[in-house]
């Protein structure tokens, strides 16, 4: 009993309870493999892209920011990457360092927006979105006169970047792991880590407490805006093209992940683990229902619907922890 | 002496007002693509152009704004659209049954899911961002489901009848559709809610500071339920007008005016924190933008750096909003 009231406590118990919920619909009603579905690619592959995302977007609502540009960044680190290396037929490194370079620029814009002034980070992110959307697009179509521009990268970007392990998996879902990996490490074992949900618990008191709040929210708008350009570099990197558009559905998916994932957006509360379980269980009910005899049209249903379970099971865990916390607070004092 | 301090004053408060910054913002859109575009854009082609625009966005920017001063979001409005369109076009186009059924019909879904959304804020402590992305892919689905499942495809056509199309798709003289007029109505009716009834303050209460609203005596929880229900209508309206507009409903239309409603409300005073705003000011800011987004296409630029402009106007406008919300604050303090 206590072992799973220990479990319900965490912040990823939602989403390994959603994921388990699903698994169960989805063979109950819809008839499902699983071992065909534990092969299949398609889900790892969509969860891998939108998990490289979600993480980052996961530490900044854990710090109670937010970052809708998200959407903007990936068109516009593909694009990059094909104007400068495929366009322009500069050394690969050249356009991957571009595309990098643009998501820390566009990332400390939205920072320093957002702790130089009281609005709030939905709205700044929303403004970069727009804009951004904008300079991709004009861009594209000034420089090449083109919505979409081709890309032949070479071997050893596409070894690493956009390759397809097994002729199925594509190989950033590697990186996805070790990316999230390096997060939960960095959240849960170094004092940055601390800070952050230090940040997302009250603003002001980590402040006095000593911890760089400003340094560390551009910080952390640097990593989510460059993890989405990366997500773009590697897309046009194993495409061999970019286009102007897509990402915009990133946005509501990534925040449907870490929602899921039991992050809490008034911050303060969350983990990396439960935001790559969420990722996974988001991933399985939007691919995963082609694998049902389920009409593939409902989909949307079942994510709106897991979508508020699972939050609301994340409200009423969350209270048991704060309640178990009180109790164990007054048993030693 | 006395005259000099009331018309410095008056100037100081027109200053101060939420609506002052998007005023100017319309204007110098306003210059610089009448400028651009010449005799077409100041014409009546323009004017027909951006005043449809804003008509669509606008009567959904009115009561998203409502719900953004009161402290909450609604993404749900993106869904509402398509799933009251469809509902109009099943009804009254695939199962032939009188248009005023479909109407009802349509608008019936704006509310119920409105009342959906408002009766989970007040009862959960979920967030509304995150509540309403929910209703979104909820309703998202629910529509192409049934759709599909009904009518068998994801478009369904419908032959209005002439009284319909009169009250809700006319055009007059080919350009200005009757949408303008249903928004500007709109635009008056929920001024005299806001802006002269007590309901309006506590509206403006409730973004304020909500557990002393609720202590003051104000139905917080009938109130919310209550904006919710007005925006998914206003979504629900747009939809039904649409319509008929055009003949048929496509199951994929309708998320452009999420961020496009919350940048017009934006753009036009309101801050996301709540408490403050007006409706003035909402329809400034949805003018500003039509204008940008229509206007792009008569000044010879390329339509991209309509995007741009935007965004560059949004972030011109939150921050001017916060220079001027913290003037505001300081004059009052210093009173």
């Amino acid at each position: 009993m206590e072992l799973i009231k220990a479990f319900l406590r965490r912040p990823a118990a939602a989403s390994i309870l959603s994921l388990i919920g699903v698994l169960a619909f989805y063979v109950v009603f819809g008839g499902v493999d699983l071992f065909k579905l534990a092969k299949a690619a398609s889900w790892v592959n969509f969860a891998a892209n939108l998990g490289i995302v979600a993480i980052p977007v996961g530490l900044l609502m854990i710090a109670g920011e937010m970052d809708i540009s998200i959407g903007a960044m990936i068109p516009a680190g593909s694009i990059t990457t094909a104007i400068l290396s495929g366009y322009y037929g500069l050394p690969m490194w050249v356009g991957m360092a571009g595309a990098l370079a643009l998501g820390v620029l566009v990332g400390t814009v939205n920072g320093l927006l957002t702790v130089r002034t009281t609005v709030p980070s939905l709205i700044v992110t929303l403004g970069t979105l727009v804009g951004m959307q904008g300079i991709v697009l004009a861009a594209a179509v000034l420089l090449t006169g083109n919505a979409s521009v081709t890309l032949a990268a070479p071997d050893w970007a596409k070894f690493v970047f956009g390759q397809l392990i097994g002729g199925s998996h594509q190989v950033i879902i590697l990186w996805w792991l070790g990316l999230a990996a390096i997060f939960a490490f960095v959240l849960h074992k170094t004092r940055y880590g601390n800070w952050i949900f230090a940040l997302g618990g009250d603003k002001v008191s980590a402040r006095n407490a000593g911890i760089p709040t400003e340094r560390l929210t551009i910080t952390l708008f640097i990593l989510s805006a460059t993890a989405a350009s990366f997500v773009g570099m590697c897309q046009a990197i194993q495409f061999n093209s970019a286009q102007v558009s897509g990402g915009m559905g990133y946005i509501f998916n990534a925040i449907c992940c870490v929602v899921v994932g039991g992050v809490i957006l008034t911050g303060g509360f969350g983990s990396v683990i439960g935001i790559f379980m969420g990722t996974i269980t988001f991933a399985v009910v939007a691919q995963g229902i082609y694998f049902t005899q389920i009409d593939r049209n409902w989909s949307n249903l079942i994510i709106g619907a897991m979508l508020l379970i699972a939050v609301a099971m994340n409200e009423s865990f969350r209270k048991l922890a704060l309640s178990q916390v009180r109790r164990t607070a007054k048993k030693e004092a | 002496m006395t005259v000099l301090t009331t018309h410095k004053g008056g100037f100081g408060r027109l200053a101060r007002r939420p609506e002052a910054g998007s005023f100017l913002g319309m204007i110098v859109v306003y210059i610089f693509f009448a400028a651009l575009g010449g005799q077409n854009f100041v014409g009546s082609p323009g004017w027909s152009s951006w005043l449809n625009m804003a008509a669509e966005i606008g009567t959904i920017a009115l009561p998203v704004g409502l719900l953004m001063i009161a402290g909450f979001l609604d993404i749900s409005v993106g869904a509402v659209l398509p799933a009251s369109s469809l509902t109009v076009a099943i009804i009254s186009g695939h199962f032939e049954l009188p248009l005023y059924l479909g109407v009802a019909g349509g608008l019936a879904v704006g509310l119920l899911v409105g009342f959906v959304n408002g009766f989970l804020v007040t009862r959960t402590t979920i967030p509304s961002l995150i509540l309403t992305i929910g209703t979104m892919f909820g309703v998202m689905g629910l529509t192409l489901g049934l759709t599909i499942l009904i009518a068998g495809s994801t478009g369904v056509f419908i032959v209005p009848d002439t009284l319909s199309h009169a009250i809700f798709g006319a055009a007059l003289g080919g350009m200005f559709q009757i949408g303008i007029f249903w928004w500007l109505g709109f635009v008056a009716l929920i001024y005299g809610m806001l802006h002269l009834s007590p309901w309006g303050n506590w509206v403006f209460a409730l973004g304020g500071d909500k557990e002393s609203a609720r202590n003051a005596g104000i139905p917080t929880r009938a109130l919310t339920i209550q904006l919710y229900m007005l925006s998914g209508f206003a979504a629900a309206f747009v939809g039904v007008t649409q319509v008929i507009t055009f003949g048929s409903a496509q199951v994929a239309a309708g998320s452009s005016f999420i961020f496009n409603a919350i940048m017009c409300v934006v753009i036009g005073g309101v801050t996301l924190t709540g408490g403050a705003g007006s409706v003035i000011g909402i329809v400034f800011g949805t003018i500003t933008f039509a204008i940008v987004n229509q206007g792009i296409f008569f000044s010879g630029l390329d339509p991209n750096f309509g995007s741009i402009i935007i965004g560059a106007l949004l972030l011109t406008a939150v921050l001017s909003n916060d220079t001027f919300r913290a003037m505001a604050l300081r004059y009052s303090a210093r009173k």
